[in-house]
C-alpha cells in the first residue's frame, strides 16, 4: 500500500458516522487509536480518510459520554499503547446509529432510483 | 442516563488534568511512532517516514487542543484564565480594586449579618417537636390583654375544647440553687405533660411521673441542659443525686436536651433552668370543671400550652373557646369584665412581634446592597471607558461580543468574590455586635450565628451581586464599534450619549435608594425619640437594681425578712456614693404586674364590676429611690411598721377613677375583696407610672409597705429587688452593694443585677435595635451613595473636558462651566428624590407597627430626608464639577 496518497482522490468520513464506525470496529475488538486509523483506512479501501484530528477528539467524546471505555495495555509489539473498548452503553448507541443509518440510508437509494427511473 | 456520566467524567477530568495531559501526549506519540514504522516498511527512510507521519497527523497541538476541548472542561479553563486575567488587571489598579472590594463587603457583611438574624428568628424552627400544632392559652378581659389561667379554666378547656388533644398549665419563678457559689436561678413548676406537648424529652433521665405530679409527692427535678454543664460538668450519673435548691432536697430525675425553653422562655428575663412538678390539684385549687367555677374567677396565675388534636388549628380551637366562654358569661362567669379566652400558635406567639421588625430591618439591608452594587457598577462602567481602546482592540481581533461579555463578569466576579471574603468577615463581626447588643425583648436573636446556611447565603448575594453590578459595564462595552474608538484615537473627546444616559441613571437611582433608607432610619429615630420622651413616671438614670430573695428556710417569718430589709437598706445607705436605697416587688418595665380586688370606702363598683388595682409592695425609700412624684400626702416612713397604723398610697389614676371629687388622704381602703381583712388609711398619691408597658394606659395602682402588707393580707414577699439611687455611673456601685449583701447574709444569691435605663431601653428593644439598624444603614447609604456619585459625575466632566475646554475658549466663565456640569447631576438626583419618595412611602407602610407617635407618611421626616440627601448628592458632585471650571482651553485643546 502507497503511503503517499493524494488529497483530492480522498474524502472526509460522512458527517456524524465516524462515531458509528468506530462503535463498529470496537465490538470486534478492543483497539488502539492507532489501530482504528488504520483499519478505517483499510476497511474503506482508503475512500474515507479518518482524520486523527477527527479521531481522537471522537474517541475523547465517547469515552466522556460513557460509550467506550479507555485502558493502558501492551501493544502486539510490547509498547504501552491506549486501548479502547466498547461500554454496554456504547452497544446500545451503535444500535441505535445503525437503525438510524439505514433508515436514512435506505431513504437515500430511494430517491435515487427514483431519480434514475425519472431521468 | 448519560448525564451523570459526563458531569462525572468533566469532574474527572478536571481533578486528573495533568495525569490527561501526559497520557495525551503518549497517545499521540505511539500514533505517530506507529505510523512512521509503517512508513519505514513503505521503503521510506527513517527521517522521511517521521516527517510524514507528523505531517498526516496534521498539527499535533491543534489536535491535542480539540482532544482537550472534547473532555468538558474548556469552559472551566477557559473561564480561569478570564479570572486570572481580571485579577491581573485589578491588581494593576489597586485603588479601583480596593473601592470597590470595600463597597461589595460593606453590603455583603451587612446583608449576610441581617440574614444570619432572620434565619435563626424566623427560619429555624422553635425546639419543639412538630411545633406547628403546639399552641399557647391565655386569658382577657378589661385591661388585660393577655393573661394568665387560673386552674379552673384549665380544666374546662382541658374537658370542654375538642381542638386541643391536650393542654397543660406551668408557672415560673426563680429558685436558689444552693452549694458553695449559691445562684439564684429562673425556674417553672410544670405539670407533667407540659413536656410531652411541646412535643420534647428528657435527653438522659425521664419526665415527671403521675406519683411526682401531685400534692405531697416525691421532691423531683429536671434540670437544663446549660445548669447541669455548669454544676455537673455534664455528667450523666446525675440521675438520682440529690441536689439543694433553695433549702429543699430534690432527687434529679432528667436532663433536657440543649437549647429547650419553655415558650415563656423566649425574650424576657431570660430562660428557666430547672423544673419541678406543678403538683397541684382541683381539690387544693377548690375547682371543680365545668359550671362550678368560682363566679370570681378565682387565682389567674398559670401559663398554659397546648396540643392541637389533629386537623385542628389555633382558629378552630377560638371557635370552640369563644362558644364555651358566651355560654359561662351567660352563667355569670367573671361578669362584666369581658372575660374570654384565645390560643395562639406557639411560633407566633414567639416571633410574632419581632418578625415585622425583622422584615423591614431585612428589607432595608437589601437596599443597602442595592446601593453597593450600583456603585460598584458605575466605577465599572468608567473603568470600562478608559479601557475602551483595549476594548477595541480586543473586537478588532475578532474577540466575540460573547467572548468579552465574559471577560468583564470574570472581573466582577473577582471583585464579588474579595468583596464577600471581606465582607464574611466583616459579618462575623457583625453577629458577635448584635448578639452582644441584642435585647432579650427580640427573642431568638442573641442565638444568632454563621452557619453553613448562612454562609452559603453569602456566596449566593456575592454571585447576585457580581451580576447585577457587572451586567451593565459588561453589555456596554461590548457594544462599541472597533473603528470608532479606534479612529478617535483615544483621546476619548466624545461620549456617547447612551453611555453618559447610563451612568448618570446610577445617581439616579443610588439617590432613590438612600432616600428610602434615610427615611426608614428617620422614622425609626423620631419614633424612638417619642418612646423615650414619654414619662415613664420615674427617674431612671443612676439607678441600680438586683434581685434578692429571703428563703422561708432561712427567714421562717416576716419579721425576720422585714428586719433583713430594714438592715440592708441601712447598710447600703452607707456605702459611699449611695443617695437613696429602696425596695420594690416588681421593677416597673421589667415584669408585668397584675391587679387585686380592693375595697375603697365610699366607693360602690358599677354592678357585677370589681374594684381591681395593681399592687405594689415597697420599703420606705423606694419612692424616693426610683424617684417618683409624690402630689399629695407624704412618702413611707420608718413608722410604717408591722406595729404601726396601716398606710397605703395610691397612684393618680386610682383617685381619679375610685375617688372622684373626693379627698383621698384618709380615705380607708381594704386589700382583697373579702370583709374580714384590715382596712389601710391613705397617706400619700404619688405620680402613675408605667408598669406593664410604655405606651398604654396606667391602671390604677396601690402601694403597702413590706412589714404592713404581711399584716394584711398577711402575705411574705420571699423575692425583692434592691433600688439604688446614685448622682454617679450607678455600675460603679455594684462590687460595694454586692459585698454589703455578701456581709450580711453570704447565704443570699444576688441576680439580675441591671440599671433602670438598661430596663428601659430593653423595654423599647425591638424599636431602638430598629433604630440601630437603619440608622446604620442609612449612614452607610447616604456614604456609599456620595461615593458612587463623586466617582460618577468626576467621570462624567473628565469626558466632557474637551467640551468644556471649547467653550471655556468662547467665552464661558468658571462658574458657568461648573453650573452646566452640576446641571445633569441635579436634575438627575431630583428624578432619584422623587422615585426614592415613591418607594419610601411603599415601604415604610410596613414600619408601620413599629411606630410611635409618627406616621410613616410623616411630611417633616420626608421633607427633612429630601434636603439632607439632595445635599449629600450634590456636595458629592461639587468638587468634581469645580474642576470643569478650571479647564484650561490652551493645554486641552492644543494637545489635540
Amino acid at each position: 500500500m502507497a503511503p503517499d496518497r493524494q488529497p483530492s482522490q480522498r474524502s472526509e468520513v460522512l458527517q456524524g458516522t465516524l462515531e458509528m464506525l468506530t462503535l463498529k470496529l470496537l465490538t470486534a475488538e478492543a483497539m488502539h487509536g492507532w489501530g482504528l486509523s488504520l483499519k478505517l483506512r483499510q476497511i474503506s479501501h482508503d475512500v474515507f480518510d479518518v482524520n486523527q484530528g477527527s479521531l481522537y477528539p471522537a474517541l475523547q467524546r465517547m469515552l466522556r459520554r460513557g460509550w467506550i471505555r479507555a485502558e493502558w495495555r501492551a501493544s502486539d509489539n510490547n509498547r504501552r499503547a491506549r486501548y479502547y473498548a466498547i461500554t454496554r452503553e456504547g452497544r446500545r448507541q451503535l444500535e441505535a446509529e445503525i437503525e438510524d443509518w439505514e433508515r436514512s440510508s435506505g431513504a437515500v437509494n430511494r430517491v435515487l432510483r427514483y431519480a434514475f427511473q425519472g431521468g | 442516563m448519560a448525564w451523570y456520566h459526563e458531569l462525572f467524567s468533566s469532574f474527572v477530568a478536571l481533578v486528573g488534568r495533568r495525569r490527561q495531559e501526559r497520557e495525551m501526549s503518549e497517545e499521540v506519540r505511539f500514533h505517530i511512532e506507529m505510523e512512521t514504522r509503517r512508513n519505514v516498511e513503505a521503503g521510506l527512510s527513517e527521517a522521511e517516514a517521521r516527517r510524514r507521519a507528523v505531517r498526516d497527523f496534521g498539527g499535533v497541538e491543534r489536535h491535542k487542543d480539540h482532544v482537550r476541548d472534547e473532555r468538558g472542561t474548556s469552559w472551566f479553563y477557559d473561564g480561569w484564565n478570564d479570572v486570572r486575567f481580571a485579577a491581573r488587571s485589578l491588581r494593576r489598579r489597586a485603588g479601583f480594586t480596593t473601592i470597590a472590594t470595600i463597597t461589595l463587603a460593606l453590603g455583603i457583611g451587612a446583608t449576610t449579618t441581617l440574614f444570619g438574624v432572620v434565619k435563626q428568628v424566623l427560619l429555624t424552627p422553635l425546639p419543639y417537636g412538630q411545633p406547628e400544632s403546639v399552641a399557647v392559652v391565655w386569658s382577657a378581659w378589661k385591661g388585660f390583654d393577655q393573661t394568665w389561667l387560673s386552674y379552673d379554666e384549665w380544666e374546662g378547656w382541658k374537658a370542654r375544647i375538642p381542638a386541643f388533644q391536650d393542654i397543660a398549665i406551668y408557672f415560673d419563678g426563680s429558685s436558689t440553687f444552693d452549694g458553695d457559689n449559691p445562684e439564684r436561678i429562673r425556674t417553672a413548676n410544670v405539670q407533667m405533660n407540659v413536656f410531652p406537648i411541646l412535643g420534647v424529652r428528657p435527653i438522659i433521665g425521664r419526665n415527671f411521673t403521675a406519683d411526682e405530679d401531685r400534692p405531697n409527692g416525691p421532691s423531683a427535678v429536671i434540670l437544663g441542659n446549660a445548669l447541669w454543664q455548669r454544676r455537673f460538668g455534664g455528667d450523666p450519673s446525675v440521675i438520682g443525686r440529690k441536689v439543694q435548691i433553695s433549702g429543699q432536697t430534690y432527687t434529679v430525675v432528667g436532663v433536657m436536651p440543649n437549647g429547650f425553653r419553655l415558650p415563656i422562655d423566649f425574650g424576657g428575663s431570660g430562660p428557666s433552668e430547672a423544673w419541678f412538678p406543678l403538683a397541684t390539684d382541683a381539690a387544693a385549687q377548690g375547682a371543680v370543671p365545668g359550671p362550678e367555677f368560682p363566679k370570681t374567677g378565682a387565682n389567674h396565675g398559670f401559663y398554659a400550652v397546648a396540643r392541637l388534636a389533629p386537623g385542628a388549628t389555633a382558629a378552630t380551637a377560638n371557635g370552640q373557646l369563644r362558644s364555651v366562654v358566651a355560654e359561662l358569661e351567660k352563667w355569670g362567669y367573671m361578669a362584666n369584665v369581658g372575660f374570654h379566652a384565645y390560643a395562639v400558635p406557639v411560633e407566633e406567639q414567639i416571633t410574632g412581634r419581632v418578625r415585622p421588625v425583622l422584615l423591614v430591618v431585612f428589607g432595608a439591608v437589601g437596599f443597602v446592597l442595592l446601593i453597593a452594587c450600583a456603585n460598584v457598577a458605575g466605577l465599572l462602567l468608567v473603568r470600562g471607558e478608559s479601557r475602551k481602546r483595549e476594548l477595541a482592540v480586543r473586537v478588532a481581533l475578532g474577540a466575540g461580543s460573547q467572548r468579552l461579555t465574559r471577560l468583564l463578569l470574570a472581573e466582577s466576579g473577582v471583585l464579588a468574590a474579595l468583596g464577600a471574603t471581606l465582607g464574611i468577615g466583616l459579618a462575623t463581626l457583625g453577629v458577635r455586635l448584635i448578639r452582644a447588643s441584642a435585647p432579650t425583648s427580640l427573642p431568638r436573636v442573641a442565638e444568632t450565628t454563621l452557619d453553613w446556611g448562612v454562609l452559603t447565603f453569602a456566596l449566593v448575594v456575592a454571585v447576585v451581586a457580581a451580576l447585577l453590578a457587572g451586567i451593565i459595564p459588561a453589555l456596554q462595552a461590548t457594544h462599541l464599534a472597533p473603528a470608532v474608538e479606534l479612529k478617535e484615537g483615544g483621546r476619548g473627546a466624545t461620549t456617547s450619549r447612551a453611555r453618559l444616559r447610563w451612568r448618570q441613571s446610577l445617581v439616579a437611582t443610588e439617590v432613590a435608594l438612600a432616600v428610602v433608607l434615610v427615611v426608614a432610619a428617620g422614622l425609626m429615630i423620631r419614633s424612638v425619640r417619642n418612646l423615650l420622651a414619654i414619662d415613664a413616671g420615674f427617674r431612671p438614670d443612676g439607678v441600680l437594681t438586683m434581685r434578692i430573695s429571703t428563703p422561708s428556710t432561712f427567714y421562717p417569718d416576716s419579721v425576720r425578712v422585714a428586719a433583713f430589709w430594714d438592715e440592708l437598706q441601712r447598710r447600703v445607705a452607707a456605702v459611699p456614693g449611695v443617695r437613696r436605697v429602696g425596695a420594690v416587688r416588681l421593677l416597673p418595665l421589667a415584669t408585668e404586674m397584675g391587679d387585686w380586688d380592693v375595697q375603697v370606702e365610699g366607693y360602690t363598683p358599677p354592678p357585677n364590676q370589681g374594684t381591681p388595682g395593681d399592687w405594689q409592695i415597697v420599703t420606705p425609700g423606694y419612692f424616693q429611690a426610683m424617684g417618683l412624684t409624690l402630689r399629695e400626702g407624704r412618702v413611707f416612713e420608718a413608722r410604717d411598721d408591722m406595729a404601726g397604723s396601716l398606710a397605703l398610697i395610691v397612684n393618680r389614676t386610682f383617685t381619679e377613677r375610685y375617688l372622684a371629687g373626693r379627698h383621698a388622704l384618709g380615705t380607708r381602703v381594704r386589700i382583697g375583696a373579702t370583709d374580714t381583712t384590715k382596712w389601710y388609711t391613705i397617706v400619700g398619691v404619688v405620680d402613675d407610672v408605667h408598669h406593664n408597658t410604655l405606651v398604654g394606659k396606667v391602671k390604677p395602682e396601690f402601694y403597702a409597705t413590706l412589714a404592713q402588707f404581711a399584716v394584711a393580707p398577711g402575705s411574705t414577699r420571699r423575692s425583692m429587688s434592691l433600688v439604688v439611687r446614685t448622682d454617679g455611673d450607678p455600675t460603679t456601685l455594684v462590687a460595694p452593694v454586692r459585698s454589703v449583701v455578701k456581709q450580711l447574709d453570704a447565704r443570699l444569691p444576688v441576680s439580675e443585677i441591671r440599671t433602670m435605663r438598661t430596663i428601659v431601653n430593653s423595654a423599647i428593644g425591638g424599636p431602638r435595635f430598629a433604630m440601630g439598624a437603619l440608622g446604620l444603614f442609612g449612614v452607610l447609604a447616604l456614604a456609599l451613595s456620595a461615593i458612587g456619585i463623586f466617582g460618577i459625575v468626576s467621570q462624567v466632566v473628565a469626558s466632557r473636558e474637551h467640551e468644556f475646554a471649547i467653550r471655556s475658549a468662547l467665552g464661558a466663565t468658571p462658574r458657568e462651566l461648573v453650573g452646566l456640569s452640576l446641571k445633569t447631576v441635579v436634575r438627575q438626583a431630583l428624578a432619584g428624590l422623587a422615585v426614592g419618595i415613591v418607594i419610601a412611602l411603599l415601604f415604610t407602610r410596613a414600619m408601620t407597627s413599629m411606630l410611635q407617635g409618627v406616621t410613616p407618611t410623616d411630611p417633616w421626616t420626608f421633607a427633612a430626608v429630601v434636603v439632607v440627601t439632595g445635599l449629600v448628592a450634590i456636595a458629592a458632585s461639587v468638587g468634581p464639577a469645580r474642576r470643569a471650571g478650571k479647564a484650561d482651553p490652551a493645554r486641552v485643546l492644543g494637545s489635540s
